[in-house]
């Protein structure tokens, strides 16, 4: 079997099961532990809304906490961004969706993915940078951290070398050009897919419970999260 | 007015308070047992959401006065909750098969380090939960390893002492019913009635050993301002303190006992209200925990001294005076009173009402500056330096309002903030909400 046959099939039912399967077990091991329930008198009771209001709250930094450069609160939101344009916007990455699900939409130009992608790289590096010389970001550090800023960054690295031509091009041609890199481009993927149930990746489950039961938490006592 | 004679004797009496501690002795594997039993006895759904979700991104350090002040790594909030995120790794976690041959188990010298994390350089004010794009609940997890602590014998010193007094004695700093009542004596001597251990009573009114002793003006201001409502009101000196070293210290039993000890008492008279003192950690530990702590809802409302002055001017029922020559005038959010109680809007009130030249700090309400002192840390002897490093934080942030004089409505900031003052000789008045009330009642 080839590379790429491996890659487009046995692998990445692989790791979509992986991914899948342990995500669901990883929410199951946390939902279905005891809920600590308040018998205090709530001072409010739109406890609810107030949650989901801080979910949305926490998409941007709190005003008036000092962040020790600008740098700190803005580079997350370039690679988070950056990731969702170029996995979501990126005519082949539709294509490749669609085959997996049926679902499809309009693709982003190739030159905003290029200029996401390039971001995106950019702003891993600093963040790696941040992470190795920041004394407290270097010191909560720890395996999961860089091991999963590994896996998020090789494929779009490895997608970096695909890009020789426009992305119109590569859907008119039936075959594909680079076997071989397109292999490890998806192996990449298929790599952080595996990952994703077992490390920090998992935040992206889990910071809208997490900010909710806490604005719901303080909302019952009246203060606003 | 304060006596500063006595507020010396006390600081001087706190030097020599883990000299009457009881220490615990246990083997080190014990401890580690002991320790890690009780972490995994207190994760539920929220802690673990909170304990899988930090992405380690650091925001909270900026949120902490300890590691602000000092910039040592070591004071990052998240990291205080390590020691738990382990043992919930290990034990708990859907992936603890896995962890478990990657992960060490906890060791008793981590315990014994993460003693200062938890108790000298973290007073739970839960300003880091304020700041994390996660959500995550820290203040309540460093409550989990204080009483992890607890049970494995590390507390400090200090509070252990304190925590043995008030569960084998029910008295603290040895306060108990005979003291107040001498207090409550000499305070009726200026002609103010204190109904003391009156039968039944609409409101039970609680104190606690920091007014009885040192700020008796708050606990006066109190009653003249109960009397000056017409409240049928009264003291129980059977379940009069409401300062709860179970709570601070991390010993859950002692924090049911003292809790329970409070709702009997108010039962037994029929409160219908009851009115927690100036004391900030007494009302998340009676209005948020105390239900738990009974196990069913309370029977009746809990309500901070603030709360409740606040409430009733807004009401219309207590009326005051515009406070002449208070001057510029600024009030201290208690971490334990706002970002944790609530309680924000009605000392707020009570200050607009008092009419005086009123300036908030920036920034303030829930995500004001806590001063360093509060969870019981003000009592810690070798914390001393790192708290007034907090507390110079603090200074800094109520001299930017050009105030003369910082009100707040907790026993223990105004102590920090007194201690604080003497070392840095900072020229600003430190006054207390209910006595600035009490002395401007309207006739």
């Amino acid at each position: 079997m080839e590379l790429l046959e491996l890659a487009r099939g046995p692998l990445l039912i692989a790791s979509i099961a992986v991914f899948v399967l342990g995500i669901a077990w990883r929410l199951y091991g946390i939902f279905s532990l005891r809920v600590a329930v308040s018998l205090a008198a709530p001072r409010r009771t739109d406890t609810a809304s107030a949650g989901m209001l801080t979910v949305l709250r926490r998409m941007s930094p709190r005003a008036g906490v000092r962040p020790s450069s600008t740098l700190v609160a803005v580079n997350p939101y370039i690679f988070h961004i950056g990731l969702a344009l170029v996995f979501f916007g990126y005519a082949p990455h539709i294509g490749f969706i669609r085959r997996l699900t049926g679902l499809h939409w309009p693709a982003l130009p190739d030159a905003v993915m290029y200029v996401a992608a390039a971001a995106t790289i950019v702003s891993l590096l600093i963040a790696l940078m941040m992470r190795l010389t920041d004394p407290v970001l270097r010191l909560i550090s720890g395996f999961d951290d860089y091991f999963t800023w590994f896996v998020t960054m090789l494929p779009v690295v490895t997608g970096m070398v695909l890009i020789a031509e426009p992305s119109a091009a590569v859907a008119a041609r039936s075959g594909v050009l680079y076997p071989v890199p397109l292999a490890i481009h998806l192996i990449s993927l298929e790599l952080l897919l595996a990952w994703f149930p077992f490390g920090k990746l998992m935040h992206a489950m889990l910071f809208v419970p997490g900010r909710a039961q806490l604005g719901s938490m303080l909302a019952s006592r009246g203060v606003d999260a | 007015m304060i006596d500063y004679a006595v507020f010396k004797q006390f600081g001087e009496a706190i030097t020599h308070l883990g000299e009457m501690a009881k220490k615990v002795e246990m083997p080190d594997v014990e401890r580690v047992e002991k320790a890690t039993a009780l972490m995994v006895s207190k994760i539920d759904r929220q802690m673990a959401v909170d304990l899988e979700s930090c992405v380690k991104c650091g925001y909270c350090s900026e949120a902490c006065q300890f590691y602000v002040q000092t910039g040592e790594a070591k004071y990052v909030p998240t990291r205080k909750l390590d020691l738990l995120r382990r043992v919930y790794g290990r034990e708990v976690s859907p992936l603890r098969f896995v962890r478990r041959l990657f992960e060490a188990p906890i060791s008793a010298d981590e315990l014994r380090e993460w003693q200062e994390l938890v108790y000298d350089a973290c007073t739970e004010c839960g300003r880091c939960s304020m700041v994390c794009p996660m959500g995550i609940n820290i203040a309540r997890g460093v409550n989990v390893m204080r009483e992890a602590l607890a049970v494995a014998g590390l507390v400090p010193d200090e509070l252990l002492a304190v925590e043995q007094e008030q569960d084998q004695r029910g008295s603290v700093f040895g306060v108990g019913p005979a003291e107040l009542r001498a207090v409550v004596d000499k305070l009726r001597a200026t002609g103010v009635d204190i109904p003391l251990d009156k039968p039944q009573a609409d409101v039970m009114v609680l104190t606690t050993v920091i007014d009885v002793l040192l700020f008796q003006d708050a606990l006066l201001a109190t009653a003249k301002i109960m009397n000056h409502l017409g409240v049928d009101w009264t003291i129980r000196s059977g379940g009069f303190e409401s300062a709860n070293f179970g709570l601070l210290s991390g010993v859950e039993d002692l924090q049911r006992k003292a809790t329970r000890n409070i709702i009997n008492e108010a039962i037994s008279v029929g409160a219908k209200t009851v009115i927690v003192p100036e004391c900030g950690h007494s009302y998340p530990a009676l209005r948020w925990e105390g239900a738990a702590m009974a196990g069913s809802p309370l029977p009746f409302e809990v309500l901070a001294i603030s709360e409740f002055i606040g409430r009733e001017i807004g009401a219309g029922r207590l009326r005051v005076n515009k406070a002449v020559g208070a001057g510029k005038l600024t009030y201290h959010d208690a971490c334990k009173l706002g970002r944790h109680g609530g309680v924000l809007d009605e000392p707020r009130a009570a200050l607009h009402a008092l009419g005086v030249d009123f300036r908030e700090t920036a920034p303030t309400a829930q995500m004001n500056w806590c001063c360093g002192g509060g969870a019981g840390n003000f009592l810690i002897n070798r914390a001393a330096g790192l708290r007034q490093k907090a507390f110079e934080l603090k200074q800094v942030q109520i001299d930017a309002t050009g105030a003369e004089t910082v009100v707040m409505s907790c026993g223990s900031c105004r102590l920090n903030f007194m201690s604080g003052q003497q070392q840095s000789q900072w020229p600003v008045k430190i006054e207390s909400l209910v006595e600035l009330v009490g002395a401007n009642l309207a006739r």
